[in-house]
């Protein structure tokens, strides 16, 4: 009878430890929205494994090296990752808003971009938008910090006067400390005099 | 009296704490289908369309349940059906060039898009599964865990 129950109990030991070694987790490498493909690395403690093409993709289990896997078709994508791709949000989008010289003022470019920035914030449904002013290196740094926040804040204005939600806008400025185009000090610059908009 | 002083120092500076911390949101969930938790501390909350998601937050989703969520460097996770992603750490201070990133995709399925921090410094993104580490350049990719 003991040795019955030994038997037995290798058997479904046997039968454990084969369940988790075909329990292969798995890694796929895929373009981003813009086409453009990276690369992944997978690492254990047994070494490691590198994909580097579109579709592309490294197998593990806990106990082996990393393995690389022949390309998935995009039916066995769609098939094992329809869900989690059904709900990636799009990535975010951005805007650039310029300003006439040392003044809260939007150029008249600029100006034109509210809409389009609406659309989008509308569009996406978005509840998440950050404000971020930015000044160009003329004049002092404390004078350019309170002028990027103010530009900022001109800029969350206008998008709650056209019914934006103030709960979703978060405003931050940075002063002259995050150029676009960098320059010496006390230079003007118009490209650096800008609020960012994201829209997430 | 001295002590009881301390004492209400540290209590106000304890209990105040997690106030200055909940303004540093790392994200917020853009998409959700069906049943996904997110656990916080000791809550559990039900994520919904627009909630914030900080630093700690363990995500999982239901039989039925998935998940979008765009953090503050445009770093996106998408979770499908039955899985489970911890944010385990997550700084995000342009200004001051601090960036870092640890998550660990514990089961399930994802599709995960680098952000800015993947642009800017790829090495501060760390992310583990329960059979290795995924060491990422620049890119987006879907990753299926077997958990434990």
């Amino acid at each position: 009878m003991k040795g019955f129950v030994a038997i037995v109990s290798c058997l479904v030991l046997l039968l454990l430890l084969s369940a988790c070694a075909s329990q292969k987790s798995m890694i796929v490498l895929l373009p981003d929205q813009d086409g453009k493909v990276g690369s992944i690395e997978v690492t254990n403690a047994q070494g490691s494994q590198v994909a580097d093409k579109s579709g592309e993709g490294v197998t593990v289990d806990g106990s082996g090296k990393p393995q690389a896997a022949p390309p998935m078709s995009e039916e066995e994508i769609k098939a094992t990752f329809g869900a989690a791709l059904a709900v990636e949000p799009l990535p975010p989008q951005s805007f650039l808003l310029y300003f006439k010289t040392d003044s809260f003022d939007l150029t008249n470019g600029s100006a034109a971009l509210l809409q389009p920035i609406l659309d989008v914030i509308n569009k996406t449904q978005s509840t998440d938008v950050s404000v971020i002013g930015h000044s160009d290196r003329s004049g002092s740094k404390e004078y350019n910090l309170t002028l990027s926040t103010k530009r900022a804040q001109t800029v969350r204005d206008l998008l709650v006067g056209k019914g934006v939600d103030p709960a979703i806008l978060a405003v931050t400025s940075y002063g002259e400390a995050n150029p676009l185009v960098p320059t010496p000090d006390n230079v003007k610059e118009p490209k650096n005099r800008r609020v960012e908009v994201i829209i997430r | 009296m001295h002590r009881i002083v301390i004492f209400l120092l540290l209590f106000i500076l304890a209990a105040s704490w997690p106030v200055f911390a909940a303004d540093d949101f790392a994200g917020s969930v853009k998409n959700v289908q069906g049943s996904v938790l997110v656990k916080r501390q000791d809550m559990t909350l039900s994520a919904e369309r627009g909630m914030k998601i900080y630093a700690n937050d363990v995500i999982s989703t239901g039989k039925d349940g998935s998940v979008g969520i765009i953090l503050r460097d445009n770093t996106i996770f998408s979770l499908g059906p039955e899985s489970e992603l911890e944010l385990k750490e997550y700084v995000f201070v342009p200004d001051q060039g601090s960036f870092y990133m640890l998550a660990k995709m514990v089961r399930g399925t994802f599709v995960y898009v680098s952000g800015l921090i993947g642009k800017l410094s790829p090495d501060s993104i760390k992310i583990e599964t329960p059979v290795g580490t995924i060491a990422i350049r620049g890119t987006r990719f879907a990753a299926k865990i077997a958990g434990n």
